[in-house]
C-alpha cells in the first residue's frame, strides 16, 4: 500500500517535472537537428549535426557578444553586491542623520516602474556622450534598490554583539562588512547575485536603445537583432543562438542553487 | 593608582537621560561589579568604557589617558559579551587570534598567547571547532580566552553568565573570579544578579535610573545600605520592609505598626528622630520564629505576630512567609520544628540588625 502510494506520488511528480523540462530538452535537441527534422517532437535527432551552431557563429559575432554579456552582467553583479551591501550595512547597522529618509527613498525607488525612467535615462546617456559604450550598458544598473533592501533585511538579523566584538578586535566598518557579514550572508548574497546576473543577462530593451555597434552588443541583443532581422534564416539556427544565451544562466544556477533554495525556503530561520 | 576614571559622565539618547553625572574610580587590579535592574544604565556605562557608545558629557580615563573620544580598538580594553559574540564562521583558534592578527602581533607571539589561554581555560581540544559545535559553557570560555589573549589593561564583562543554566553559572562564576585574581587585570563586570555581584566583586556599585546608589564592599552594602533601594536589592531573600511610626513611649524609642511593636536600641537611634512616618527594614535571617499558642495579638508588646501563609523547606534554611497586619513578610530560619500554614507565630527581631528608613534614606 505504502509502495503503491509512493509510486503514484513519484509518477505525478515525474509528469509535472516533464512538462517543465521537456520543452527545454526539445529545444536543446532541436539545435542538433537538420532542418527537415526540426518539426518533429522526437527528443533524439536521427541525423545529429552541428550545422545550426556553425551557421549561427558564421553569420554574427556571437563569441564577442557572449564575452560582452559576461563582462556587463559580471560587472553589474559585482557592483550590486559590493556597493549594495555597503549601503545595506549602513542602513541596517549604523546610526546617522537622515537614515529614515534614505530608507524611505530606497523603498520609494521600488514603486517607480522601469519603463517610466527609460526615456529620461536614455536622454541622460545621450547627453553624457556614452552611447555605444560599455558604460551605457553598465552605469544605470550599478545600484539596485531591491538588492539593498534584501541585504538590509538580512543584515538586521545579525547579532549586534558580533559587530561589537569585531570593533573591540580592532576592525573598521568595511572590514566588519567583508570579513564578518559577507561570510554569514551567503544565502542572501547568492540570491541577489543570481537575480542580478539573470536580470542583466536577459536584458534586451536597454542595450537595444544605447548600443548600435555590433561589437558592443550583448548576447540577447544580438540574438534579437539576428533573429528578428532574418539573419538566422531557419528555426534551428534561432534555437541554437537561444541555447547559447540560456546555458550560462543554467550553469550559474546549478552552482548557486543550494544557497538559492536555502534562502527561498528558510529565510529568517537560523539553523 | 586607579586605572579607570569616570568623571561627570552623562549619556543621553535623544531626550532620555540614561546615565547622569556618573563619577567612579576603578582601582588597578580590582574587580568592580556594576549591578542594577534593567534600565539602570549599567550596560551603557560599560559600553561607554569600551568605546561602543558615545559619551554625551564628561570624561573617561584609562591609565591616565583620556579615551573619551577614542574608538574601541585604541583603548586597550577587551570585552566578554552576554551572547559571547563569537564569529560563527571561524574556528575557536581563529576567534582567539583575530584581534591579535589585526593588531599585527607577531605570529609566534600569537601562537604563544593562544596556547596560554587555551591551556588556562582548557580549550586545547576545541581549538579547531566552530562555535556552533561547542556547549554554552565552552563558548563562554572561548569568549573569555579572546579577551585574555589581548592582554588588555581592562577586562569588561557584560552579563557573561546570564545565558547559562544555574549549575554552570555557579561554576563559571568561580572560574571568572579565580582567573581575575590570577591575572590581576582591572575588571569591570556588569550583572543584574546581586548574588553574582556579592560573590565576585571586590567592590560593588549599585545603580538605579542611571545614578549610583551606593559604592562599597559587598558586606558593607549588606550591613549598611544607604537607602531602601540598596537594602532591598542586596541580599536574598530580600529585606522585609514595614511602614510605621516612631513613638517615644515606655521610656525608649519604639517602632509601631499594625501587628508590629519593636523597641529600638536608643544609642543606634539618631537624637533628632523625625516623628513622621518611617520604614523598618529587617532581613529574613534577622528574625526568630516561635509557634504561638495564643490567638493573634494585634498589638504585641515586643516583636511581631503573624499568621503563616507559606513554608518553603529548603533543607538547611527554611523560608516562612507570614502576614503581620497588612504586611507580607518573610523569615529565614533554621528551626528544627517549623510552623504549619495557618499557624500563629511570634517573631522576635534582632534589634542590632534592624534598619530605619525615612523617605527612603537610611537613618
Amino acid at each position: 500500500m505504502k509502495t503503491l502510494r509512493r509510486i503514484a506520488l513519484y509518477g505525478a511528480l515525474t509528469i509535472a517535472a516533464l512538462t517543465f523540462i521537456y520543452p527545454f530538452l526539445w529545444m536543446a535537441s532541436a539545435t542538433f537537428k537538420p532542418l527537415a527534422e526540426v518539426g518533429t517532437i522526437a527528443l533524439f535527432p536521427e541525423h545529429a549535426t552541428f550545422d545550426n551552431y556553425r551557421t549561427m557563429w558564421a553569420r554574427a559575432p556571437f563569441g564577442r557578444a557572449l564575452l560582452n554579456s559576461m563582462f556587463v552582467a559580471g560587472t553589474i553583479t559585482l557592483s550590486v553586491l559590493v556597493f549594495g551591501s555597503i549601503t545595506a550595512y549602513a542602513m541596517a547597522r549604523l546610526r546617522f542623520r537622515g537614515r529614515p529618509v534614505l530608507n524611505a527613498a530606497t523603498m520609494g525607488v521600488l514603486l517607480i516602474p522601469g519603463q517610466l525612467t527609460l526615456i529620461p535615462l536614455y536622454t541622460l546617456i545621450v547627453q553624457l556622450g556614452l552611447v555605444d559604450t560599455y558604460a551605457a550598458l553598465i552605469l544605470p544598473y550599478l545600484f539596485n534598490a531591491t538588492a539593498i533592501l534584501m541585504m538590509r533585511q538580512f543584515f538586521m538579523q545579525i547579532p549586534q554583539s558580533l559587530i561589537d566584538s569585531a570593533r573591540m578586535d580592532g576592525m573598521g566598518e568595511m572590514r566588519i562588512l567583508f570579513t564578518i557579514f559577507w561570510p554569514l550572508s551567503r544565502p542572501v548574497l547568492s540570491i541577489v547575485a543570481i537575480f542580478t546576473f539573470m536580470g542583466s543577462w536577459n536584458e534586451v530593451l536597454w542595450p537595444l536603445l544605447v548600443v548600435r555597434e555590433q561589437h558592443l552588443m550583448t548576447l540577447p541583443q544580438l540574438l534579437t537583432v539576428f533573429s528578428l532581422g532574418g539573419g538566422a534564416g531557419s528555426i534551428g539556427v534561432s534555437l541554437a543562438s537561444a541555447m547559447v544565451l540560456v546555458v550560462p544562466v543554467v550553469i550559474a544556477y546549478a552552482f548557486l542553487q543550494r544557497n538559492f533554495i536555502e534562502s527561498m525556503a528558510g529565510s529568517g530561520v537560523k539553523g | 593608582m586607579p586605572s579607570v576614571h569616570f568623571e561627570h559622565v552623562t549619556k543621553r539618547f535623544g531626550a532620555t537621560t540614561v546615565v547622569e553625572d556618573f563619577n567612579l574610580d576603578v582601582d588597578e587590579g580590582e574587580l568592580l561589579v556594576l549591578v542594577g535592574g534593567s534600565g539602570s544604565g549599567k550596560t551603557t556605562i560599560l559600553r561607554m568604557l569600551a568605546g561602543l557608545e558615545e559619551v554625551t558629557e564628561g570624561t573617561i580615563r584609562i591609565d591616565q589617558h583620556d579615551v573619551t573620544n577614542l574608538p574601541p580598538r585604541d583603548r586597550d580594553v577587551a570585552m566578554v559579551f552576554q551572547d559571547y559574540g563569537l564569529y560563527p564562521h571561524m574556528t575557536v583558534r581563529e576567534n582567539l587570534s583575530l584581534g591579535l592578527r589585526l593588531r599585527k602581533v607577531a605570529r609566534t607571539e600569537i601562537e604563544r598567547r593562544v596556547a596560554w589561554a587555551a591551556d588556562m581555560l582548557r580549550l586545547e581540544p576545541l581549538l579547531d571547532r566552530k562555535p556552533k559545535q561547542l556547549s554554552g559553557g565552552q563558548q563562554q570560555r572561548v569568549a573569555m580566552g579572546r579577551a585574555m589573549v589581548r592582554e588588555p589593561l581592562v577586562f569588561l564583562f557584560d552579563e557573561p553568565l546570564s545565558n547559562l543554566d544555574a549549575g554552570l553559572r555557579a561554576q563559571m562564576r568561580i572560574e571568572i573570579g579565580g582567573l581575575q585574581r590570577r591575572l590581576k587585570t582591572t575588571t569591570v563586570y556588569v550583572t543584574h544578579d546581586q548574588v553574582e555581584a556579592m560573590t565576585l566583586g571586590d567592590r560593588i556599585v549599585v545603580l538605579a535610573d542611571g545614578r549610583i546608589q551606593q559604592v562599597g564592599k559587598p558586606i558593607d552594602l549588606y550591613r549598611t545600605p544607604v537607602n531602601r533601594f540598596v537594602a532591598g536589592f542586596v541580599g536574598t531573600p530580600p529585606m522585609n520592609f514595614v511602614d510605621g511610626l516612631i513613638t517615644g513611649d515606655d521610656g525608649g524609642v519604639v517602632f509601631k505598626a499594625e501587628g508590629v511593636h519593636c523597641a529600638l536600641i536608643p544609642e543606634r537611634t539618631p537624637q533628632t528622630m523625625p516623628s513622621g512616618p518611617v520604614t523598618l527594614g529587617i532581613r529574613p535571617e534577622d528574625m526568630e520564629v516561635d509557634v504561638a499558642d495564643t490567638l493573634i495579638d494585634t498589638s504585641p508588646r515586643d516583636g511581631l505576630q503573624g499568621r503563616v501563609v507559606l513554608v518553603e523547606r529548603l533543607g538547611g534554611t527554611s523560608h516562612i512567609h507570614f502576614d503581620a497586619g497588612p504586611n507580607r513578610l518573610l523569615a529565614a530560619v533554621t528551626n528544627e520544628r517549623l510552623p504549619e500554614v495557618g499557624d500563629a507565630i511570634n517573631v522576635r527581631l534582632n534589634r542590632e540588625r534592624a534598619h530605619l528608613f525615612v523617605e527612603d534614606r537610611r537613618v
